[in-house]
Formats: structure tokens, sequence, C-alpha cells
């Protein structure tokens, strides 16, 4: 009996497992390291990858800001996020001491080549001592006008490898804001290109880590059903709303210079339009769905040039209330200029002119101080072509809606009519629902979960490319623009309502009524 | 977990379906309306009340996280000749304070009627929804047609090789595999996923991917009693197997094992204890360098340790998963495809089993 030895390449042992993947350990760096963002969800979504098994032995997480801390002290300082803010809650004794031991800090301004010298030390001693071999992550948790001096410095300490060459990977991470507007999206992204290559970039819009988000393409592309109804001839017009009960809290500077249509409807939002859009990639690859996704983008109908108002509506929320509790006015909130112009509200009719959306119409609405919190797409198709029970019921009959809960309560459900029981003929809508919590009980796992495990496996399918977040602003700018430039400003609205009037009337002038999702 | 009704029906389908019906519409008129759940059809068979009751109660519990139809058999032809049958549903608080509900159906019969259930349960299935089988106890070669007739359209066979008698039970659970469209599941296979994970990750740097072809010895320590009961090996001898088949070795009918770098020797060997019996204590991997991994089990932490010497300094913790039978029952259910691995596993166990008979 003799066995020839095989190639081994993937570890055959992961086959089956419920961590069937698990990625090559490397160095982690995250910039921006005592900031909210890490606090509050990257080192929480690490340590819960740790607790699933998904993290690799050697993995290792370095911390890097200015303030001064020592290993342990960010260790216990991120032992007590993980503490508030993991999914994995209680923390588990025996995996946060492993996790723990992975992490490190180092302390350096931005723009100090010392400090990043320090880190480059550091980190070769890792791939010694814990396994991971010249492999680089770098998290850009940084504000926007630090991005082009750390990602010069790390290429001109030759801290960033060439894939081109082989050897081992190093990837960045790079969080939204990806530019104010198309100019200067196009410079953050030459500056980007100047050290990494595209390939290495992963551009984070969080709502593609979402469960429900990707659950989008499953739902059209794994079920043969849908795909047939999918276009002008059955569906009437779709209608997205990304609805806040909360105002700006803390983030009024951040949010004066961007509004609601910078932080939601140029990102988040046309990520959930380009993926309800797109045509059936040729393969569930990183390129293959986003080249699908920048199509569905480039096909985006220009708003009309000088009749922008005509198809969109922009608000700013009110002193009013919101669950009950008072809410103050965008113009009262704390460093918000008092005759501030920028819009916290914002609704849009859109249109994919290409020869499967052809006239259907996406009603699009994003708010703060809304009703409530509330991410829903519903797909509204046309009715029965002949009403063949009206006369019988004298009631119009409803069409049917698929609705997409996208947060929270995730689900689907569909609309439809159902004869009542009884000797008559009367029809009723009834709802017909599916709710992850229901059928799937375990909790999802957090979107930066997914996203940061996806990074460290080279799977960029979920993240943002270059040319669809320049394609995403060249569309949107001239509507910036010509908002910037009206001098009437934003329709106001009371906190707790469902917005501006103009916003019904967008949509009530085209015989359609927003959903109450 | 709620019981609604406990009203005894004739055991006629229509009117176990038509009960379910007025169950339902029952939980409707309330204010809170609750959700109807089911991603599974959960047949348990049982021999004994006790069995009885303590697997409406498991399934009970499971269904909190994946509702299914549950149907509870107590059969036993030794008994009095009965078939007899009632409903219930369980309910459990999900998000948002819904009330999600799955229905049980239990069934009980004795003497000759035992051969009416087959059918019964077969139109009792929810349609178009997948069927597992959890067979509680030994499985009865002595009652092969009934066996049989049961599993017509299950889609997973669910066992507990821990209560196997001897290694016929393993052959007969890989002949159902190979000659039947029914996926077999074992929750013994079940518990040994963190071991499976824990060795998965000794193997995840690279340079130690290649070492899977230098592996010489395994040695499996695991819980016994005090009686020599087959079953106690088992969670030993599917490690082994598992090793064996995913690096390809080759295991011929005597159990000798044989890798790229020759014959490989596995040592199974039995630690008495009072707890966790027949479950994995310690497993070493030596390599034909002489460096040794290792993975013991640390239940005060509630994690499996990894070490290897030698190069690799970083030491891997899994964490040791609830072991509590509904968990280990949800973790099969969630799986929605057959385990290609344990198929192929199931052979190399048998081949093995001669090692430790």
């Amino acid at each position: 009996m003799s066995v020839v030895a095989p190639a081994i390449e993937a570890n055959p042992l992961r086959e089956g497992l419920e961590q069937e993947r698990v990625p090559d350990a490397s160095c982690l760096v995250i910039f921006g390291a005592s900031g909210d963002l890490t606090q509050r969800k990257l080192i929480p979504a690490l340590y819960s990858l740790a607790h699933d098994g998904l993290l690799p032995p050697g993995q290792t997480i370095i911390g890097y800001a200015r303030p001064d801390y020592t290993d342990d002290a960010f260790r216990m300082a991120m032992r007590e996020s993980c503490d508030k803010f993991a999914r994995t809650r209680p923390v588990d004794e025996a995996v946060w001491d492993n996790f723990a031991k992975g992490l490190f800090y180092v302390r350096g301004e931005f723009s100090e080549p010392e400090g990043i010298l320090r880190l480059n030390a550091r980190m070769k001693e890792f791939d010694e001592s814990r396994g991971t071999g010249g492999r680089r992550i770098y998290y850009l948790a940084v504000p926007p006008q630090f991005f082009p001096t750390v990602t010069e410095l790390l290429g001109r300490e030759k801290m960033v490898s060439d894939p081109e060459q082989g050897g081992p990977f190093t990837r960045a991470i790079i969080e939204k804001p990806f530019g104010h507007d198309l100019a200067s999206a196009k410079e953050l992204n030459r500056v980007a290109v100047t050290t990494f290559r595209e390939r290495q970039v992963f551009r984070i819009d969080h709502y593609l880590g979402k469960e429900t988000v990707q659950n989008l393409l499953v739902l059209r592309f794994a079920n043969g059903i849908f795909e047939p109804f999918w276009n002008r001839q059955y569906i009437d017009h779709v209608q997205i709303t990304v609805a806040e009960s909360i105002g700006v809290e803390k983030r009024g500077p951040y949010f004066e210079t961007s509004g609601i249509s910078r932080d939601i409807i140029q990102n988040h939002m046309l990520q959930l339009v380009s993926l309800i859009g797109m045509e059936p990639p040729v393969a569930f690859e990183a390129n293959a769905v986003r080249d699908e996704k920048v199509k569905v983008l480039r096909a985006l109908r220009e708003f009309p040039r000088g009749h922008e108002t005509d198809v969109s509506v922009r608000g700013q929320y009110i002193d009013g209330s919101v669950l009950g509790e008072k809410a103050i006015a965008y113009r009262k909130e704390v460093k918000v200029d008092p005759n501030s112009n920028v819009e916290t509200y914002a609704a849009l009719k859109i249109f994919i002119d290409n020869w499967r959306w052809a006239d259907v119409p996406f009603y699009l609405r994003a708010g703060k101080r809304l009703p409530k919190r509330v991410t829903d797409i519903s797909i509204h198709f046309r009715p029965a072509p002949y009403p063949l029970f009206n006369k019988l019921t004298n009631v119009t009959m409803q069409p049917n809606v698929l609705a997409i809960r996208i947060q929270p309560d995730e689900g689907i459900s569909l609309k439809f009519d159902s004869k009542v029981p009884g000797p008559t003929v009367r029809t009723s809508p009834v709802t017909m629902e599916f709710r992850y919590a229901t059928s799937f009980g375990a909790e999802p796992p957090e979107a930066y979960e997914r996203l940061l495990l996806e990074t460290m496996l080279g799977d960029s399918t979920l993240f943002a490319r270059r040319d669809e977040v320049e394609t995403a602003w060249a569309w949107l700018d001239p509507l910036l623009n010509a908002w910037s430039a009206d001098p009437i400003g934003p329709e106001l609205y009371p906190s707790g309502t469902w917005g501006p009037e103009a916003a019904d009337k967008l949509i009530e002038r085209d015989g359609r009524k927003w959903r109450r999702p | 977990m709620t019981d609604l009704t406990d009203a005894d029906v004739r055991v006629d389908v229509n009117a176990i379906e038509k009960s379910l019906s007025e169950l339902w519409r029952g939980q409707q008129d309330g204010e809170d309306a609750v959700t109807r759940a089911a991603l599974w059809n959960v047949v348990a068979h049982t021999s004994t009340s006790e069995a009885h009751v303590q697997a409406a109660e498991t399934l009970g519990r499971a269904s909190a996280v994946v509702p299914q139809r549950t149907i509870v058999v107590r059969s036993n032809p030794a008994a009095e000749a009965e078939l007899t049958s009632w409903i219930s549903a369980n309910c459990h608080l999900v998000g948002g304070g819904k009330q999600v509900c799955s229905e049980e159906i239990n069934i009980v019969a004795g003497g000759d009627r035992i051969h009416r259930v087959p059918p019964v349960v077969s139109a009792l299935l929810i349609p178009d929804m997948p069927v597992a089988f959890w067979w509680i106890g030994d499985l009865p070669n002595e009652h092969e047609e009934y066996v049989e007739l049961l599993l017509e359209p299950a889609d997973r066979l669910i066992v507990d090789s821990v209560y196997f008698d001897s290694p016929a039970d393993l052959a007969l659970v890989s002949r159902i595999a190979e000659q039947t469209s029914t996926s077999p599941a074992d929750l013994n296979w079940v518990r040994l996923e963190e071991w499976r994970a824990a060795t998965a990750s000794i193997f995840d740097p690279p340079p130690m991917r290649t070492r899977l072809n230098a592996i010489r010895r395994v040695r499996v320590i695991a819980g016994s009693s005090d009686h020599e009961f087959f079953g106690e090996s088992v969670e030993s001898l599917l490690y082994a197997s598992w090793l064996s088949a995913q690096v390809g070795h080759a295991v011929d009918a005597n159990g000798k094992v044989e890798g790229a770098a020759g014959s490989i020797d596995y040592a199974f060997e039995r630690r008495h204890q009072s707890t966790d019996v027949g479950g994995i204590t310690l497993v070493e991997i030596s390599f034909e360098d002489g460096a040794c991994a290792s993975i013991t089990r640390d239940r005060d932490r509630g994690v499996l340790v990894a070490n290897v010497d030698g190069s690799v300094t970083v030491q891997s913790v899994t964490r040791t998963l609830d072991q509590q039978m509904e968990k280990l029952i949800v973790r099969q259910l969630k799986r929605i495809d057959g385990d290609r691995v344990l198929r192929r596993v199931l052979p190399i166990a048998i081949k093995l089993a001669k090692r430790v008979a």
C-alpha cells in the first residue's frame, strides 16, 4: 500500500466546519485607534470574530493613535469596549485572554515618520513571534485630511507590498466619507492609488455588511420566481426609505458639511438602488458583482437642469416630538449654524435609464428625526391587467407589494389579495411574512465583523470600488450644486413627522403614495 | 415554552390537521397575534415514556431557535396494542416581544399498531419542508423494514453514536448514507466539531499545512466508564477517521493506516472518568521530525487549547460549545445540506473500529 503525498494548498481540515474559511494571520493596524469607531465597532467586531473561532491564532491587532497608552492600558480600554458593545456578550474570559495577547498599541502622530517607523519595527517583530509573515492590513479610521499624509508615509517607508510582485499581502480599509464631491473623491482615490493598487483598497460602506443587504442578491439570484417579474413589465415603482428617529446628536459639525444627501444617499442608498437594479452578475465574485452595480449607477438619469425641484425635495427638522420625547430643531443642535440650510431630509424621484427599468420611478427618501428608525425597500407591482372582481366587490384591488426590511426586524413580506371567506366574493389584502429572527433565531453578525473578515480573506465583493464612488458623485453633484445655489433653502418639517409636505406631493403627483414602513 | 392545549384527538390525520388549524385560530384571536413558523419537520423516535418526554422537551427548546413541526413518536412493539395522539404548540418570545409558535404532534403506538406509524407520520409532514428523523437510542437492527418505512421521507437521520453497542450500528448508518437519499447526522460528530476546529487551527499557518503529510502518530484519549461499552469509543474513532479522510490516508480492512510518510500509528486510550464519558480529553499528533502538536481541554476556562512545540509558538484557543442535547440538535438542523465529510468518515470509522473492538 503506498500513498502519494497530495499538494496541500487550502487546509483540508477546514472542510465542512462552520469556520470553513479562516484567513492567514496578519498585522491589522488601526490608525485612529483612540476614536469612537475603534471602541464601539472595530475591536468589538474583531473580538466577536475571535469568539466565533474565525480569527487565525496569530492574528495581531495594533492600535495607532496620539494618546500615550501602553499595550496593557490599550487592552484594558478595549476590554471595556467589548464589555459594552460586542455582539457576543458577556465576554468569554478565555477567548478574551487569548485575543488580548494579540492586541498592541503604538503611540504616534499621523504625520510623524518616527511613529510610523516604530510601528514598522513592531510589525517586523510580530512577523517572527506571531507568524504574521509580513501580511498587513491598514484600517484608516482617520479624518479625511490625514488620509494623504498616512498613505504617503506608508508608501515612503516601504510598508506596502505590491501585489503584482507576489509575496505577503497589504490591504487598506477606507471609511466613508469617500470625498465631499466628485473632485474630492477623485483626489482621494488618486492619493490612494499612488500608494496602493485599486485591488488593495477596501472602501467600507457598512450597509453592504448587513445580512439583509446581502440577502438582496440571494433573493434575486438564488430564486427562480422573482427575476422574471423584476422589470418594467411587472413593476410599477420602487420605494426606498432610510429613516432615523435620532437627530444629528454630537455630529453637528460633520453634518453641517455633509447633509443627509452626502451622509446617506450618495453611499448607502445608492448601494441599495444598485443592488435592486443590477443585472445578474456572471459570478458571485468581486469584480463581476461590482461591474453590474456600477452599470446601474451609470444609467441613472441626470437631474433636469434648472428643474431639479421637480424631482427632489429637501427638508430640515424643527422642534417637535419623536416617540413621545421632545426634540429640538436642527438649527438649535450643538455646533450647528443657527441659520443653517443643510438638509436633514431628502426625497428624490429617480430613473434608471436602461432596458430593464425604463420609466420605472424609484422614490428615495432619507431623513433624521422621522417617526421611527427603519430602512425599507418596497417593490410595487403593476395591478392585475383586468379588474375582474371590482364590479362584484366594489373595491379596488390592491397592487402586490414585495417589502424588504433592511433594519430593524429584518425580513421580507409579500402583500397580495385574498378572498374573504363567505358566500360573497369579497377580497382583502393579506401579507405573507418572512422574518429573520423568527426563522433563524440567532443574532446575525454585525456588519463590521463580516467586512473585517472579508478584508482579511481578500474578498472585496462587499466593498465599494473606485468607479462606483466616482460615478455616484458624478450623478449627485449637479443636484447638490443646484441646492446650494437655491436661496430658498430646505422646507421645514416638525420632528417626528414623515418629512416635509412637498415630499408627499412629489409622489402623489404621480398618483402614488409613500408606503408606511 | 407554553402548552396551549392537551386535547386528545383520534389518530386520524385529517382530525390532527383540523385540530392544528383550530389551535392556530385560537391563538390569532388574542391581542398579540402569534407567528407560526417552521423550517423543518423533525420526527423524534423513542421507545419509552421517559425518552418521549425528554425528546418533546428537547425539541420544544430547540424550536425556539429552529422553528419546526415536531412529531414525537413513542413506539414499542412489546407494549399493549394502542395508537393515540395529541397536539400542542411550543411558543417562544423573539425580538420585539413577538410570540413565535411551532407545532408538536405526539403519537404513541404499541403492539402491532406500530406498523401504522410510518404512514401516519408521512401524512403529517409539512410539504416541501425538509424532514429530519432523530432516532433516540440504539438503532433497532431487528425491525429493519419498520425503520426503512419510517425513514423513507427523511432527508436526514440523526443518531447519537454514543449509544451504539457495536460497529454494526455504524455500518447501518453508513449503509443508509450510501444506499438512500437520507443524509447521516450524528450528535457525537457534532460534539467533535470543536476538536476538529482546534485541530484545523494547528494547520492553518501555511508552514504547518505541509506537515499534514508528516504525521506519524496520533494518540487520542477519551473518558470511559466502568463498562467497556462500544459507544464510548466512537468519538475517538470518528476523530481519527476524520483526520485520515481529510488528509488522504489509506486505511485497509484491518484498520491499518498508511500516509505519505509511511504507516501511521493510531493509539486509542481510555481514561476513567465519571462525566463526559466517551468525550475526547486529549489529542497528540506526532510528526516525523519528532515534534508534537497537542490539544487539551481546559474545563475551567471552557476552551480547547492547541499547541505545537518547535517553530510555531502562538497558542490557539477554541471555545467549547454547549453540549446540551437541544444545542446539538440545533447545530445539526442549522446545517441545511447533508454532511459530505461525515459520509466520507463513516466507512473509515467502521474499519478503524477493529482497533478498539
